[in-house]
């Protein structure tokens, strides 16, 4: 397990080159993505060309990307249950953009839920049965 | 890997804090109860290992700019069928 980031750091990314994060735009995961549970610094990166896609892109590993969508765009009466404070906390599912189908999925039954004050993150799995871990956006043409 | 043999009603303790107890069983279905702390998430394996091979596919096909637009083109294409 990695150490919380808390100085400004230089990444190299094959998408993006050389960046130098701030701290406070780095997100804690303190149990990694589920499967990288090596990787627990993350940063969100928002692309005005890939709207309404953002990333979730590891400072450790800076070619590992997570895209990501809002699941109130996917299904806009989502629920995610109690214990996710929707006003302190925003949520994300974690998009599939070839699942070997030829269909766009993304995963409402694991979101990715970041806590922008504490600067946290955490990919949560929803103990009730109503949502799947590949939900089809939409079919690619 | 341990072996234990429980009843029905019996408990298996697992650390301070976590228990499993045999609730009822039959035609090839074991119904076990999971007692633990919040903090430890108790899931069926097969969906922890879904969600873990999704992350693994989701960063791996990620997804040049030029693969999101093209995903994207078809998503505006199924909302506006006429354009």
């Amino acid at each position: 397990m990695a150490n919380r980031i808390t100085t400004p750091v230089t990444i190299n990314s094959s998408q993006f080159g050389e960046v130098e994060l701030q701290p406070d735009n780095i997100f804690y995961f303190e149990n990694g993505m589920l499967g990288f549970e090596n990787l627990n610094n993350f940063v969100l990166i928002s692309d005005d060309d890939i709207v309404p896609f953002k990333w979730l892109m590891s400072v450790e590993e800076p070619d590992i990307m997570f895209p990501l969508i809002s699941p109130w765009l996917v299904l806009p009466d989502y629920d995610p249950g109690k214990g996710i404070d929707i006003d302190k906390q925003v949520l994300f599912a974690v998009v599939t953009f070839n699942d070997g189908k030829g269909h766009i999925t993304c995963n409402l039954k694991a979101p990715v839920i970041l806590s922008s004050l504490e600067l946290l993150g955490e990919q949560r799995i929803l103990s009730f049965e109503r949502y799947h871990v590949d939900h089809i956006i939409n079919k690619l043409a | 890997m341990l072996l234990l043999s429980r009843k029905k009603g019996e408990v298996i303790q697992i650390g301070k804090n976590v228990s499993i107890e045999i609730i009822d069983f039959g035609r090839g279905v074991v119904q076990v109860g999971v007692t633990a702390p919040k903090n430890i998430p108790v899931h069926r394996k097969e969906v922890f290992d879904a969600i873990v091979e999704q992350n693994k596919q989701a960063s791996a096909t990620t997804a040049t700019i030029s693969d999101i637009k093209k995903a994207l083109s078809s998503v505006a294409k199924l909302t506006n069928p006429k354009e």
